[in-house]
């Protein structure tokens, strides 16, 4: 077993309703997310969120982005320390520093912070089909994103290419959206939103439509960004089951529950303490199987 | 060919406009029809004309008075259509598009009154009868805009000026030149009207009143022939500009 423990909440979903059209979608959701502490390992987390079609997802995910308001409730995210916002460049394994001041280990518990309102803009988002604008170049529209984050003043072309060399792109920085590949829309889009410096990345149905091979890509490619950086955490909106539990720590299933008219949480899963987050072929294992089945059962 | 949503090749469209042209200016060489004059003798008068500098000098005229006249349209209706997303600012650019119902004719004295000679009466005559189809245009593909632009400002954090900056007048731009192409027309219909009332500095308009006024048609049909090139040429320039400014748009 894995030993690992937990630390301060990094994001807390309070009493969520969403009615819209007379119609109760959302009903009274709670679950938060703690930061994930790993004895001699920095690294972030990997959190589901899974559900059934049209039972509210979208929804959900466009409320934890700050993109929408819920009827009831809040969604609080870490805010900044007292002497403003943590170092927050993502930093890859085995890969250069992408801002020389990047050196310091990342503010973990021991410096004070808050749990605040979120706001659009505080979270990265991946929509599901990798919207781009498209009247920019590759190359603008992660300079907008590098604009947009302090950390990265003066040092924004650096931290482009070495993302794009990191994320296979280099030789598409000055092609339009229209001109990318569905899998390069998608890297194009987690770059922009690592770039814009958010902690939290939100991917909406990350692997729908995708064939084998590049799932693989795109499941490395999240465990890549998840790993970059203590507190980065991605939250997965999907019904891919057996593709999102695989790769993730958490999981909370949304469902109907008895006597509710909207969806809610209907149960979450801690894979850490089921032996399995961060294993490889995690797939293989007779406890894996055993969990999809129970999430099955959950939808 | 026949068949519906058939494609065809570039070379077969212009072949086959080409043979369409050319038939049907046959059907009406063989044909005439009462006073109508002939393709011929209206090709003669066109020849006429190419060769004199009444038509070029007169052409220069109006090509500057419409290019000035679209340079203040487009001014005005980009300061009223991009404030339109301020509510504040909204009942106004509604109030111009709605314009476009008013007609010049009881107003022409008004303007006169307004304005210092006929060049100026000229300039905003055409002005006043553009800007409305072009807020109107222009509002439409505000209107379109797909809420991920502004969902995908919003997750960069980007506030609601500097969303309206991104979105409406970075992302927008290139339908300005398509809002121009597709409205070019209005003005190119108007300038021949507002030429006449103000006859002195010349004019393709103020030349076709002229021929109309004595029933010369073979001139008359001449000069429609040369404000129709003109206006397929301008047509065809400005498609060509807008895939040269934002390379996109050819994508």
């Amino acid at each position: 077993m894995t030993i690992y423990s937990k630390g301060e909440t990094l994001l807390q979903v309070k009493n969520i309703s969403l009615t819209y059209d007379n119609k109760c979608i959302l009903s009274d959701i709670n679950f938060s997310i703690d930061d994930i502490i790993r004895p001699g390992i920095q690294q972030g987390q990997v959190v589901s969120l899974i559900g059934r079609s049209g039972i509210g997802k979208t929804q959900l995910f466009r409320i934890l982005s700050g993109l929408q308001k819920p009827d009831k409730g809040e969604i609080l995210v870490r805010g900044c320390p007292e002497n403003g916002s943590p170092k927050n460049i993502t930093r890859f394994p085995d890969s250069a520093n992408i801002c020389p001041s990047d050196d310091e280990p990342p503010v973990r518990s021991g410096k004070p912070w808050t749990l605040r309102p979120v706001h659009a803009g505080d979270m990265g988002v991946i929509f599901q089909n990798y919207y781009q604008f498209g009247w920019r170049t590759v190359e603008q529209s992660l300079r907008l994103a590098a604009h947009q984050n302090k950390a990265l003043m003066g040092a924004e072309n650096d931290a482009i290419l070495e993302y794009a060399a990191q994320f296979d792109l280099s030789d598409v920085l000055k092609r339009y959206p229209k001109q990318l590949s569905g899998g390069q829309q998608q890297r194009v889009s987690i770059i922009q939103q690592l770039l814009k410096g958010s902690d939290f990345l939100l991917l909406d149905e990350p692997f729908s439509g995708l064939d084998v091979c590049v799932l693989d890509k795109v499941v490395s490619l999240l465990l890549k960004v998840s790993l970059s950086h203590e507190f980065k955490t991605l939250i997965i909106v999907s019904h891919d089951i057996v593709t999102t539990v695989a790769i993730s720590d958490t999981v909370f299933i949304l469902g109907k529950k008895n006597g509710l008219e909207g969806s809610t949480i209907v149960q979450s899963i801690d894979l850490m303490e089921r032996g399995l987050a961060w294993q490889e072929h995690v797939q293989e294992k007779k406890a894996f199987t055993e969990t999809i089945r129970e999430i099955k059962a959950c939808l | 060919m026949f068949k519906p949503f058939e494609r065809i090749h570039r070379t077969t469209v212009i072949m086959l406009v080409a043979i369409q042209v050319i038939v049907l200016l046959s059907i009406w060489q063989a044909a005439p029809v009462g006073l109508i004059p002939s393709p011929l003798r209206i090709g003669e008068a066109l020849g006429g004309l190419f060769t004199s500098s009444l038509l070029w000098d007169n052409v220069l005229v109006s090509l500057l008075l419409t290019l000035k006249a679209l340079f203040y349209s487009v001014l005005i209706t980009l300061v009223f259509s991009y404030l339109s997303v301020v509510p504040f600012f909204r009942p106004l650019a509604h109030f111009i598009v709605k314009c476009r119902y008013l007609t010049l004719t009881g107003l022409i004295f008004i303007f006169t009154l307004l304005t210092r000679d006929g060049s100026q009466l000229k300039l905003s005559l055409l002005v006043f009868g553009i800007v409305p189809f072009f807020t109107t245009s222009f509002l439409s593909v505000i209107l379109q805009t797909n809420a991920q632009e502004f969902e995908l400002c919003q997750t960069l954090g980007y506030s609601r000026w500097q969303s309206l900056y991104e979105v409406i007048v970075v992302g927008k731009a290139d339908q300005v030149f398509e809002v121009v192409r597709q409205n070019f027309a209005i003005a190119w219909m108007m300038i021949t009207m507002v030429e006449g009332l103000s006859m002195s500095e010349g004019g393709i308009g103020t030349l076709l009143i002229k021929y109309n006024k004595y029933n010369d048609l073979v001139h008359v049909i001449a000069l429609q022939a040369v404000i129709f090139g003109l206006g397929l040429f301008f047509d065809h320039l400005l498609g060509r500009l807008r895939h040269w400014f934002f390379p996109y748009t050819k994508l």
